[in-house]
């Protein structure tokens, strides 16, 4: 990126060498995420990041429906976004995800029509929780509706194929992939029109207006190289979040969202006794990062509101929630040090 | 005192707290800042001072200037339970309650003690102007700040043995002035930041406007004389404190002031100051910080946070004292705290019944 940098200050628009020198960087990235994606390198729109990437694509789907289905679990990138399509006068249906097991494609096709459009996730950002979005699709393409999914979260977890996958719209983002925070891409199918999120300039084919940020694209676009290693490594980080799980529990730990299939790189827990940003906190102070998962700008950690919408009924999973993450970089012995971390921190509950 | 390890510091964003770290800082220990969230700022007050998100800022700018780790804790529900809703309530019912008092001894450093035991924190600082001392029976006292005019022990006569024993005040033997100067030393930086005098949830000090806001309803009542002439109408008993003259809405005439709130009639009576004088009070909700003191006793009386203290005897009686003080004290106002120094010394308090 840093080499990038040197030559991406240009603008890609711009006829003179540089900007052509810019652009080919730029085209460069879009084709190394286009083929993560296995898409056609024309069907990305380049956004600056994932919220971005998913009001984009919500917005191509939803446009001139009249309903539009979400679960109860979005992250807030599609939530809020549901919100304002609702707003604006179309009927939103919100399904329930209890326990973390995801809605059947069965349960999703009883609200579906040719004037309806989806939006859900892939894999859940809190939970790890993987949706059956290929069947949602064929539920779908069954009764006329129209699909985005999320798949920021699914990005270097699952293998990703837009051309089997049959949905309308997909967004990724860089930054769950080991890349820059400011970079993401919204695959849309070829012949649905794209309304951009903002005003401006006739950028990314009148999709997305203004100067493309060549410099984070090339980040984006290398991180993608790496993304074929991060799939095959599921299997391994799954078997450490295993063990991270069976030894926390035998500390009190509850894993939340357990019974349904799950991505590797997630663990979310439960400690009765404890609020979660103050578990956070602790564990902060041995060396260990977690998140309670839902964190604004304040600092301040609200109660996980997914956990809340899971489980309704056991408010103390959503007020003593936090979540683990683990990624291929995680080793054997990064799991004995935090798993020495939480024994010192739980061990000070009781007085 | 148990050797003093990790330190965890109460910081609220201001500039006391922001150098009691810094000095604290200063001596090699190891700090942890912690911010609480007690209350949601509404509307123009988001641009007060405390309870804004600017505070939180502010505090997390003093922890990155000292290169400590800092965190914000969400204590909103205690804070409403504890000391909000009890406010309002004492509000309507005609005292003048007094919220510090409550949220040091059940919301903050309860909690903080809580927080303290979970980060493996052995003390806890605050940015009071306060000081502790040990005396001969192992029991702490809790004594005046240096600083008379900063003096904060009124408001923490509340605290258990048990909390003192964690509690650490960098500030308690230092004057304002000095603290300032501390600060610019340190590169504290919001060491010039000015210094709030209102109730941190009630940053305009609008008390009336206040308790609106929380949708409990007022009542439109009279403004009486003391033999129920009726002498005006008023739009609600929360609006006055005994005492007070300002804002009675009166017109002309000599100066009146509030000597009673009747809230079950949502009657206010004025008179004349003369009338606001009395040599005795009862107060309940006792706590003694070395323990109830078995005889009746000698001390001076603070009957509000500016009240420079009056000579009295002091009779403890079940959970609360009466109070006989030698020259009468004008406008000893119901919900403030009594509380009983002897020299420097906080000996106990309670609330004016």
């Amino acid at each position: 990126m840093q080499e990038a940098a040197a030559i991406a200050w240009a603008n890609p628009s711009s006829t003179h060498a540089a900007g052509r020198a810019s652009r080919r960087l730029l085209e460069e990235a879009r084709e190394s995420v286009a083929k993560v994606l296995r898409a056609s390198p024309a069907d990305l729109v380049l956004t600056g990041g994932g919220t971005e990437a998913c009001n984009l694509g919500i917005r191509a789907v939803s446009a001139g429906r009249r309903r539009i289905v979400s679960t109860a679990v979005e992250h807030p990138a599609v939530a809020k976004s549901v919100e304002r399509i609702e707003r604006q006068g179309a009927e939103a249906v919100i399904l329930a995800v209890p326990r973390g097991r995801p809605p059947s494609a069965e349960a999703l096709a009883a609200h579906l029509d040719s004037d309806t459009a989806v939006a859900v996730q892939w894999v859940n950002h809190e939970t790890g929780t993987i949706f059956p979005v290929a069947a949602y699709a064929r539920a779908c393409r069954a009764h006329g509706a129209r699909l985005f999914i999320d798949g920021t979260q699914a990005l270097g977890k699952l293998p990703i194929d837009v051309e089997t996958l049959g949905a309308d719209a997909l967004a990724v983002a860089a930054q769950k992939v080991g890349g820059p925070a400011g970079a993401g891409a919204c695959w849309v199918r070829r012949g649905l029109d794209v309304e951009p999120v903002f005003d401006g300039g006739s950028q990314e084919r009148g999709r997305r207006p203004g100067t493309p940020d060549s410099a984070s694209m090339v980040g984006f676009g290398a991180a993608c190289l790496l993304v074929a290693r991060r799939v095959e490594a599921q299997p391994a980080i799954a078997a450490l979040r295993d063990r991270l799980e069976s030894s926390l529990s035998e500390l009190g730990a509850v894993t939340n969202a357990a019974e349904a299939p799950r991505v590797g790189t997630a663990s979310n827990l439960s400690l009765d006794g404890w609020e979660g940003a103050l578990l956070v906190a602790a564990l902060d102070l041995e060396g260990v990062c977690v998140s309670t998962g839902a964190a604004c700008s304040s600092g301040l950690h609200e109660p996980s509101a997914v956990i809340r919408a899971m489980y309704p009924d056991e408010q103390w999973r959503a007020r003593s929630a936090v979540r683990i993450s683990l990624g291929f970089e995680t080793s054997p012995s990064d799991i004995e040090t935090a798993l020495h971390a939480f024994q010192r921190v739980l061990a000070r509950k009781e007085s | 005192m148990t050797e003093m390890k990790r330190v965890l510091v109460a910081m609220s964003g201001g500039v006391d707290s922001s150098v009691a770290a810094a000095l604290l800082h200063e001596t090699g220990h190891e700090l942890v800042g912690v911010t609480l969230h007690l209350w949601d700022a509404d509307g123009a007050q988001q641009v007060g001072r405390c309870c804004a998100p600017e505070d939180r800022d502010d505090a997390r700018r003093t922890c990155e200037h000292l290169g400590i780790p800092h965190y914000v804790l969400d204590e909103r529900e205690a804070f409403r339970k504890h000391v909000v809703d009890p406010f309002v309530a004492d509000y309507q019912a005609g005292r003048t309650p007094i919220p510090c008092v409550s949220c040091n001894r059940t919301v903050k450093l309860t909690y903080l003690a809580d927080v303290a035991r979970r980060f493996d924190a052995t003390h806890i600082a605050t940015g009071h102007y306060a000081r502790l001392a040990r005396a001969g029976d192992g029991h702490l006292r809790l004594l005046r700040g240096i600083d008379d005019e900063k003096d904060q022990s009124y408001f923490l006569f509340g605290l258990p043995q048990s909390t003192l024993e964690r509690l650490v005040f960098p500030l308690g033997e230092l004057r304002k002035s000095e603290v300032r100067e501390a600060g610019r030393r340190l590169g504290v930086p919001n060491a010039s930041k000015p210094e709030s005098q209102e109730l941190c949830f009630v940053p305009d000090g609008r008390i009336g406007d206040f308790i609106e806001r929380q949708g409990t309803p007022t009542t439109p009542g009279n403004m009486v004389d003391s033999r129920g002439e009726v002498l005006a109408v008023h739009e609600g008993v929360a609006n006055f404190t005994r005492g007070q003259r300002r804002g009675l809405g009166l017109g002309g005439g000599g100066a009146r002031y509030v000597l009673r709130i009747l809230p079950d009639r949502a009657e206010v009576v004025v008179g004349e100051e003369s009338e606001l004088y009395d040599a005795q009070l009862r107060a309940t909700d006792a706590h003694w910080i070395a323990g109830r003191p078995a005889e009746p006793f000698e001390a001076e009386v603070r009957i509000r946070y500016r009240h420079r203290g009056a000579r009295a005897d002091i009779t403890p009686n079940g959970t609360g004292f009466d109070v006989r003080f030698e020259e009468p004290q004008r406008a000893i106002t119901p919900g403030q705290a009594a509380v009983v120094y002897r020299g420097d010394e906080v000996v106990g308090g309670g609330f004016i019944a």
